[in-house]
C-alpha cells in the first residue's frame, strides 16, 4: 500500500493508523488508542482512501488492504480534519493557561498542525460545573472532553469495571461515575494518562508544574513485585509525577493507583535528613559507630527487619553482613508471601497472552499484583482464554461471567489444584496453559501449592508463575535475606525500612533505623539513620518473573544523605568486616560473580533514553 | 620689524580662538538641557520597561492565575512560578489556579517585555521605574508581596472593618 506516496508493507489486518506510524505519517487521533479497540468516535483520523467512495474516511477502523492508496494531504482531508477540529472547539472552555494538559496536549498540539489557524466561534459555550473530583486522585473537567471514549472503554475492556460512564446524550453527553460516586478502582489513574485533553487530571499532581518545567527519567516502580515501568517527574527537587511508561513485556502501559499516586512522602518536608543518636542529631560516624556497638556480636539475639522494597545491592550487602559480624541475626522481611523459590523455567508476565486456559489460585490478583491482573483480564477478553479461579471468597476476576471458581476452604488449595487435572477445561486446553498461584497471605501451604501447580502444569501442559507480593522478594530471595523468622524475643532490633507491621517486640533493648520519615516507634530508637528513597538512590529490583530491573532516580542524594550501598558498606567497616567497595557498580559487579541470580547486575543497562516528545500516538510515551 | 609672514600667523591664531570661543560662549548661553539627578528624573518613554507589578482586579482578586506563561516566554528564565489551587476559603485569583509562588531574578532580568506579552491575563507589567539599586544580592529577588500591587482602597477598607468585627 501507499501513503502519501511511500510505499509501504504490513500484516493483513493492521489499522491505516498503525501503518503510518511506520512511515512516520502522523494522523491525528483522540478516540484511537493502540490497546483499546477501535471506535471511530471522533472523526479526527479521517483520510482519503482509494479506491473507496469519494469521501474521507477514519484511518482508525479502516484495516489496510493490498494495492491501497492513503492520502493524508488531499485537500479533501485536510480540510474534514480541520472541520472536525472546529468541531471539537465548539464548546471547549479554551482554559489552557490554568489546564495541566496544557503543553502535552494533543488538542494544543493537533490544532496547530491540523486545524484552521483562527476561531469563527463567537457563540456561548455549553458549561458544565468543574472541576468535579471523580476520587480523591482524578478531576474531571467536563468542558474539556472531547468524548472519545478512551476513559469509559478502558474502564470497560481493560478494567472490567463499570464505574464509569457516559451521562446524556449527543452534544449534552457528559463523562460520568455511577451514580456519582466516587471511583474506587485500584486501576482509575491510567484514564488520566489516556484522556488526550485536560478533562481528566490528577488531583495529585494538581497546578503542581508544567510538562516544560520538569525533567523525566525511566524508572521502575517500587511497589509491588510486577515492576511496571514508569516515569518518574522531578521539578526542583522533587518528585512531581509518576506517569506510565509503556514496556510490553511486563505493564503494556498500564501502572496501577498505588505507582501512580503512593508518591508524595519523598517530597515531605518532615523527612529525616541528618542521623540522630540517642534524640540528638548527630555524625554518620558517630551514628554509624553507635549503631555498629548496638548491634555487634548478638548473634542470635539480634534481629533485622527489611522492607519490601529492599534493593538487590541492599540484599547482597545485608548477605555479606549476615555471613560475617552479624551471623546468625534472626531476619524478616516484610509484605513477602511465603512462597518457595521459583522454577527457573517459569512462566513470564508476557506469556499470559498466549495461554488457552488460565489458572488462579489462592491470590486476589488485583491486590496482590495489580498490573498482571490486567494481563490476564487482557487474555481473557481480548485473546478469549479460558479462566480458572481457586480462592475461598470472591475476587476481582469473578467479573467475568465465564470465570470458572473453584471456592475451596482456606488452606485446602493445594487438594484443590490437584482435582483439576480431570476438570473438562484442562482435558484439552488447545494451547498453553498458565497456573499462577500464590500463598493466600498464609493461609495455604505454600510449599505444597507449588508443588501441586507444578504437577499440574507438567500434566496439562503449562508453567507456573509464583505470585510474589513484596517488591523485591525474587532478589531477596536469590540474597538468601528473605527471612521469614519470628523477631519476637530479640534484645537488638536493626529496623531498615519502616518499623515492622507487628510493630516493634517489647524486648528489644536496642533499636536502630533506616528510615525516610518521622515516626512515633523512633522515640525508642537509639540511632535513627535517614534514608533515601526509591527517588533518589540506584540499585535494582527483581520483579517477580525474575527480570532485573534499575532503579533511576531522578533526584539527586543532597547531602547530608547517603545512599543505602554506602551506608551498609560503612557499617560493614564499622563491625569489622573490610569490603571496600567505592561505588554501587563495585558491588553490583561483586554480586554478580558471587550469587548466581543476581548475574544480571553486572552490566546495568544505559539508562533508557529520554523520551522524545510523541507526535504520533499516546499522549504520553 | 616683523616680517608678512609672523602677521600671517597671528591672524591664524586669533581666527581659531575666536572660533572655539564662539562654540564655548555659545553652548555657555545656550539653555541647559542637564537633569540633576537624583533631585530631579529625566522623563520616560509612554511605554519605558521598568521594574514589574503584579496587577489585581477591582475587587482585589490577583490576576496572575499562575500558568507559568511569563516564565516559558522570558528568554533569561528568570521568573519562578509555582501555582497552587484556589479554594472557597481561599479564592486568591478567579477561577481555579493561582501562582502559590511568583518570583523575578531583578538581576537577570533584561526588560525585555515577553513576560507582558505572553501573559494570558495582563497580570504581569513593567512599570516605569527603574531605580533598584539595592547592595545585596537577595534583595534582588523580588518576591510576590514585593511586585503584587497593593490592594485598591475601597477593598482594603472593607477587608480592615471586616477584621475589626
Ligand atoms: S485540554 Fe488542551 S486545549 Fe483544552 S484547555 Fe486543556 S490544554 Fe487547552
Ligand atoms: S474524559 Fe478524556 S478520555 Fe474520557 S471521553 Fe472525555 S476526553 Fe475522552
Ligand atoms: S522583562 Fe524579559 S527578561 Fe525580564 S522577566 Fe520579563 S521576560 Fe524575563
Ligand atoms: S503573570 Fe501572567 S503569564 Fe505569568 S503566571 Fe501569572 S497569569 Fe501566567
Ligand atoms: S475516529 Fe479515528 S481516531 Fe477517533
Amino acid at each position: 500500500m501507499t501513503i502519501d506516496g511511500q510505499s509501504v508493507t504490513v500484516p493483513p489486518g493492521t489499522l491505516i493508523v498503525e501503518a503510518a506510524k511506520n512511515v512516520g505519517v502522523e494522523i491525528p487521533v483522540f478516540c484511537y488508542h493502540h490497546k483499546l479497540d477501535p471506535v471511530g468516535a471522533c472523526r479526527l483520523c479521517l483520510v482519503d482512501i482509494a479506491p473507496g467512495p469519494p469521501r474521507p474516511q477514519t484511518a482508525c477502523t479502516t484495516p489496510v488492504a493490498p494495492n491501497m492508496v492513503i492520502k493524508t494531504q488531499s485537500a479533501m482531508a485536510v480540510q474534514a480534519r480541520a472541520e472536525i477540529l472546529e468541531f471539537e472547539l465548539v464548546n471547549h472552555p479554551l482554559d489552557c493557561p490554568v489546564c495541566d494538559k496544557g503543553g502535552e496536549c494533543p488538542l494544543q498540539d493537533f490544532t496547530f498542525r491540523h486545524g484552521y489557524p483562527t476561531s469563527r466561534i463567537d457563540g456561548p459555550r455549553l458549561h458544565f460545573k468543574k472541576p468535579i473530583p471523580l476520587s480523591a486522585n482524578i478531576a474531571l473537567d467536563r468542558e474539556r472532553c472531547v468524548l472519545c471514549y478512551r476513559c469509559t472503554r478502558y474502564y470497560d475492556e481493560i478494567a472490567w469495571e463499570q464505574e464509569l460512564t457516559t451521562g446524556q446524550r449527543g452534544v449534552q453527553s457528559f463523562i460520568t461515575s455511577q451514580f456519582d460516586q466516587p471511583l474506587t478502582s485500584i486501576f482509575s489513574g491510567n484514564i488520566i494518562d489516556l484522556c488526550p485533553v485536560g478533562a481528566l487530571t490528577s488531583r495529585v499532581w494538581r497546578f503542581e508544574s508544567r510538562p516544560w518545567d520538569m525533567t523525566q527519567t525511566g524508572s521502575v516502580c517500587s511497589k509491588c513485585a510486577v515492576g511496571c515501568s514508569v516515569t518518574l517527574w522531578q521539578r526542583r527537587g522533587q518528585l512531581v509525577r509518576v506517569t506510565s511508561r509503556e514496556n510490553d513485556d511486563i505493564d503494556e502501559g498500564w501502572i496501577c493507583d498505588r505507582g501512580r499516586f503512593d508518591y508524595t512522602d519523598v517530597n515531605d518536608p518532615k523527612r529525616l535528613r541528618v542521623p540522630v543518636v540517642k534524640g540528638a542529631g548527630s555524625t554518620w560516624n558517630t551514628a554509624i559507630d553507635a549503631l555498629a556497638a548496638g548491634i555487634k556480636g548478638k548473634g542470635p539475639k539480634l534481629g533485622i527487619s527489611l522492607p519490601q522494597d529492599l534493593t538487590n545491592e541492599e540484599a547482597f550487602l545485608f548477605r555479606r553482613l549476615l555471613d560475617g559480624p552479624l551471623k546468625g541475626a534472626k531476619v524478616k522481611m516484610h509484605g513477602r508471601t511465603a512462597l518457595p523459590e521459583p522454577d527457573p523455567n517459569q512462566l513470564l508476565i508476557k506469556e499470559i497472552d498466549d495461554a488457552r486456559v488460565i489458572v488462579v489460585v489462592a491470590s486476589d490478583t488485583e491486590k496482590d499484583v495489580p498490573v498482571v491482573n490486567l494481563r490476564i483480564k487482557k487474555a481473557v477478553s481480548k485473546r478469549g482464554a479460558q479462566l480458572i479461579v481457586v480462592h475461598p471468597d470472591g475476587v476481582d476476576l469473578d467479573r467475568n461471567p465465564h470465570t470458572v471458581h473453584v471456592r475451596n476452604a482456606a488452606g485446602s488449595a493445594a487438594a484443590e489444584v490437584e482435582k483439576l487435572a480431570s476438570h473438562e477445561l484442562l482435558k484439552s486446553p488447545g494451547g498453553p496453559v498458565a497456573i499462577l498461584f500464590g500463598d493466600g497471605h498464609g493461609s495455604e501451604d505454600a510449599a505444597d501449592l507449588a508443588a501441586a501447580c507444578a504437577e499440574l502444569a507438567s500434566k496439562v501442559g503449562g508453567k507456573v508463575m509464583p505470585l510474589y507480593r513484596a517488591t523485591n522478594e525474587r532478589g531477596a530471595l536469590d540474597a538468601g535475606v528473605a527471612g521469614w523468622d519470628k523477631l519476637d524475643g530479640v534484645q537488638a532490633l536493626l529496623s531498615w525500612g519502616p518499623p515492622p507491621t507487628a510493630g516493634i517486640p517489647s524486648s528489644v533493648k536496642f533499636l536502630a533505623t533506616w528510615d525516610h520519615l518521622q515516626r512515633p516507634d523512633h522515640s525508642r530508637a537509639a540511632v535513627v539513620l535517614p534514608a533515601t528513597t526509591f527517588a533518589e538512590q540506584q540499585g535494582s529490583y527483581t520483579n517477580l518473573e525474575g527480570r532485573v530491573q534499575f532503579l533511576r532516580p531522578p533526584i539527586p542524594v543532597a547531602e547530608p544523605l547517603k545512599e543505602s550501598w554506602e551506608v551498609l558498606t560503612e557499617l560493614a567497616v564499622a563491625l569489622g568486616l573490610e569490603l571496600g567497595y567505592t561505588g554501587i557498580f563495585a558491588v553490583q559487579r561483586d554480586a554478580a560473580q558471587t550469587l548466581p541470580g543476581l548475574a544480571d547486575l553486572a552490566e546495568p543497562p544505559s539508562p533508557t533514553p529520554v523520551p522524545t516528545p510523541v507526535l504520533i500516538g499516546p499522549a504520553h510515551p | 620689524m616683523p616680517d608678512e609672514k609672523d602677521q600671517e600667523s597671528v591672524i591664524d591664531d586669533v581666527t581659531a580662538l575666536a572660533k572655539g570661543l564662539k562654540t564655548t560662549l555659545g553652548e555657555f548661553f545656550s539653555p541647559v538641557v542637564t537633569t540633576m539627578y537624583p533631585e530631579e528624573k529625566s522623563p520616560r518613554a509612554e511605554r519605558y520597561r521598568g521594574r514589574h507589578y503584579l496587577r489585581r482586579y477591582d475587587n482585589g482578586l490577583e490576576r496572575c492565575i499562575g500558568c507559568e506563561l511569563c516564565a516559558a516566554a522570558c528568554p533569561v528564565g528568570c521568573i519562578l512560578v509555582i501555582a497552587a489551587e484556589n479554594t472557597e476559603e481561599k479564592q486568591v485569583s478567579p477561577g481555579e489556579r493561582y501562582a502559590k509562588t511568583y518570583e523575578i531574578n531583578m538581576l537577570r532580568c533584561i526588560f525585555c517585555g515577553y513576560c507582558e506579552d505572553a501573559c494570558p491575563v495582563q497580570a504581569i507589567v513593567l512599570g516605569p521605574e527603574y531605580e533598584m539599586s539595592d547592595v545585596s544580592r537577595e534583595k534582588f529577588i523580588f518576591t510576590k508581596e514585593k511586585l503584587l500591587e497593593p490592594l485598591p482602597p475601597d477593598v482594603e477598607a472593607r477587608l480592615k472593618s471586616k477584621e475589626q468585627k
